[in-house]
C-alpha cells in the first residue's frame, strides 16, 4: 500500500480494539489499506488492552472500567501522537474515561494511584478521535476527494450512526445528535449519495439484555431502510455491523423475514471509491452479500 | 409501579439513596424532577412496556431497592444508547444512573448470569473476544499482521487490588 500513498501528511496511534481485529478483520484490513492514501500513517503500538467495553465490563464494576480505560490513555499520551479509534464502542469508553477524569480531580487521584502499581500515569493530554473524525478535522474532506479514483456515483447509502459516535455530545463533540451531518459528508465525498430514512439515528438494540428487544430495533430500522430505496447500509460501528448482518440472518430464522440489505463499514466504500478490490476492503467476508451493489458500483464506474 | 401519592403514606428509603450516592454515577439521581424527557427518546420504551427510564429514577428517589436490584429489576433492558444523557435537562445522566445500580446488582449477587460470560474475558485475556486459533487463520488469510502482545499481566495489577473501588461501599441491610 505505501507505494501509493500520497506520503505521510500526518502520524497516528491506532487503538483497534477487540472487535475490529479479532471478530471484524475485514474492518481493519479496509483502514490499513485506505488510510495510507489519505496520508495518515499507523504507528501500531504494544501495550493495549480492551478499551474496556462500555456495556457489560462497566455495567459489573465503573471503576475498573474506568481504570482499565485509563491505563489505555494513559500508553496512548507517552507517545505524543494523536489516539484514533475506528470503533464507536472504543470511541464511547475513551471519550467518556477522559470525560470523568478530567472532570473530577479526586477521581483522577485515586486512577492514578492504581496506575502508579505499574508505572503509569495519566495526564490527560492525549487527543482522540475518531477516524471519521480525525479525516473531518485534521485532513479536510479534501483529502478524501482527492483519492478517489472510481467515484460511487448513483449509489444510494442508508446511513446507520450508531448510537456512541453521537452521544453524549458534551462528552463526545463530534457532531449535532440529532441532525448530524459527519457521515452524510463523508459518503458524499465518495461520491455517493447518502438516502435520508426515518430511522436513521435509532439505536441498533445489542446493548439491550433480552432476547426480543434487539431483533426489534434492528427490524425497525431495516423496514425503514427498505422503505428509503437505499442500496446498502454504511456504517462505521462493528457492534452494530454485527446486529445488522448476522442480525439478517437470525430474523430470517426467527421471524421468517429476508431483508437482504448489504451492510459495509464506510471505509470498505472508501476503498472501493478509492479503487480498491473487494478483496483488499474485504467485502467477500460478509453474511449478507453485496453482489447487486457492487455490480451497480462496477457499472457506474468510468476507467 | 403505581405510588398513590394521596392515600398511601410514602417511606422514602434514605439508606438505599445514600449508597447510590458513593456508588460512581449514582449521586445524579438527586436531580431528576421527573419531566419524562428520557422516555420521549428512550427506544427501549418506545419497543417494551417494561423499561422506562423515569419510573427507574422515581424508584431511586424512593429508595426502592427491591424493585430495582431483584432478579426481576428492569435495569438490564436499557439498551446503553445515551439518547437519555443527551435529553436531561437536569444533568442526571440516566444512563449512569443505571450502570451505578447494576453495579450494586453486580455488589449484590443478582444480576444476570450471562453477564459474567460476557465480560469475563476481559480480566482474564486482556480483551473481551476470545483469541481463538480460527482468529489468527482469519487475519492470516486477509494478510493482516499478527495480534500485539496484550500486557495481561499490567491489566491484572491495576485491577486486582479491590479497596479502590467505590461499589465495594456496602451498608448492612
Amino acid at each position: 500500500m505505501q507505494k501509493e500513498s500520497r506520503g505521510t501528511i500526518m502520524k497516528v496511534v491506532p487503538f483497534w480494539g477487540c472487535m475490529m481485529p479479532l471478530k471484524y478483520p475485514q474492518m481493519e484490513l479496509a483502514l490499513r489499506n485506505t488510510l495510507p492514501l489519505l496520508g495518515v500513517e499507523l504507528a501500531d503500538i504494544d501495550g493495549f488492552t480492551c478499551c474496556p467495553d462500555p456495556i457489560y465490563f462497566k455495567a459489573r464494576d465503573k471503576m475498573k472500567w474506568l481504570v482499565t480505560a485509563a491505563r489505555n490513555l494513559a500508553v496512548a499520551e507517552e507517545t505524543g501522537h494523536m489516539l484514533i479509534t475506528m470503533c464507536s464502542g472504543c470511541i464511547s469508553t475513551l471519550k467518556e474515561a477522559q470525560f470523568l477524569l478530567n472532570e473530577d480531580p479526586a477521581l483522577k487521584d485515586e486512577v492514578n494511584k492504581r496506575l502508579k502499581k505499574v508505572n503509569r500515569e495519566y495526564k490527560g493530554k492525549v487527543i482522540i478521535k475518531h477516524a471519521v473524525e480525525m479525516i473531518r478535522d485534521d485532513l479536510g474532506l479534501e483529502a478524501v476527494k482527492k483519492s478517489i479514483k472510481k467515484p460511487l456515483e448513483g449509489i444510494n447509502v442508508a446511513i446507520h450512526y450508531g448510537c456512541h459516535l453521537l452521544k453524549p455530545s458534551q462528552v463526545m463533540h463530534v457532531d449535532d445528535a440529532d441532525y448530524p451531518n459527519i457521515l452524510e459528508d463523508f459518503i458524499t465525498a465518495i461520491g455517493a449519495n447518502p438516502i435520508e430514512h426515518y430511522e436513521k439515528v435509532l439505536c441498533c438494540g445489542k446493548g439491550c439484555m433480552d432476547d426480543e428487544l434487539p431483533l426489534d430495533m434492528t427490524e425497525a430500522i431495516f423496514v425503514s431502510i427498505e422503505k428509503s430505496g437505499a442500496d446498502c447500509m454504511g456504517l462505521i460501528c462493528p457492534t452494530c455491523f454485527s446486529s445488522f448482518d448476522l442480525g439478517q440472518i437470525m430474523i430470517s430464522r426467527k421471524r421468517g423475514k429476508n431483508y437482504n440489505i448489504p451492510v459495509i463499514y464506510l471505509f470498505q466504500l472508501l476503498g472501493l471509491a478509492q479503487g480498491l478490490t473487494v478483496e483488499q476492503v474485504g467485502l467477500h467476508t460478509h453474511r449478507i452479500k453485496a453482489d447487486k451493489v457492487l455490480e451497480k458500483i462496477n457499472g457506474s464506474v468510468k476507467v | 409501579m403505581v405510588v398513590k401519592m394521596a392515600k398511601d403514606k410514602i417511606v422514602v428509603n434514605y439508606r438505599f439513596r445514600e449508597k447510590l450516592n458513593k456508588v460512581s454515577g449514582g449521586k445524579h439521581h438527586n436531580y431528576c424532577y421527573q419531566c419524562s424527557a428520557c422516555v420521549a427518546v428512550c427506544p427501549a420504551a418506545r419497543f417494551s412496556k417494561k423499561f422506562n427510564p423515569r419510573k427507574i429514577l422515581l424508584k431511586a428517589l424512593l429508595g426502592m431497592e427491591e424493585e430495582l436490584l431483584g432478579q426481576d429489576s428492569p435495569i438490564w433492558l436499557c439498551t446503553n444508547c445515551y439518547s437519555c444523557y443527551e435529553r436531561c435537562p437536569q444533568d442526571v445522566r440516566p444512563i449512569e444512573v443505571i450502570v451505578a445500580l447494576k453495579n450494586m446488582a453486580v455488589e449484590k449477587g443478582t444480576a444476570p448470569a450471562n453477564l459474567a460470560k460476557l465480560s469475563d474475558n476481559i480480566a482474564k485475556t486482556g480483551m473481551s473476544v476470545t483469541i481463538s486459533s480460527a482468529v489468527h487463520r482469519k487475519r492470516e488469510q486477509l494478510g493482516l499482521p499478527p495480534l500485539k502482545t496484550i500486557p495481561i499481566d499490567e491489566l491484572q495489577t491495576i485491577l486486582e487490588d479491590k479497596e479502590v473501588t467505590s461499589t465495594d461501599e456496602t451498608v448492612d441491610k
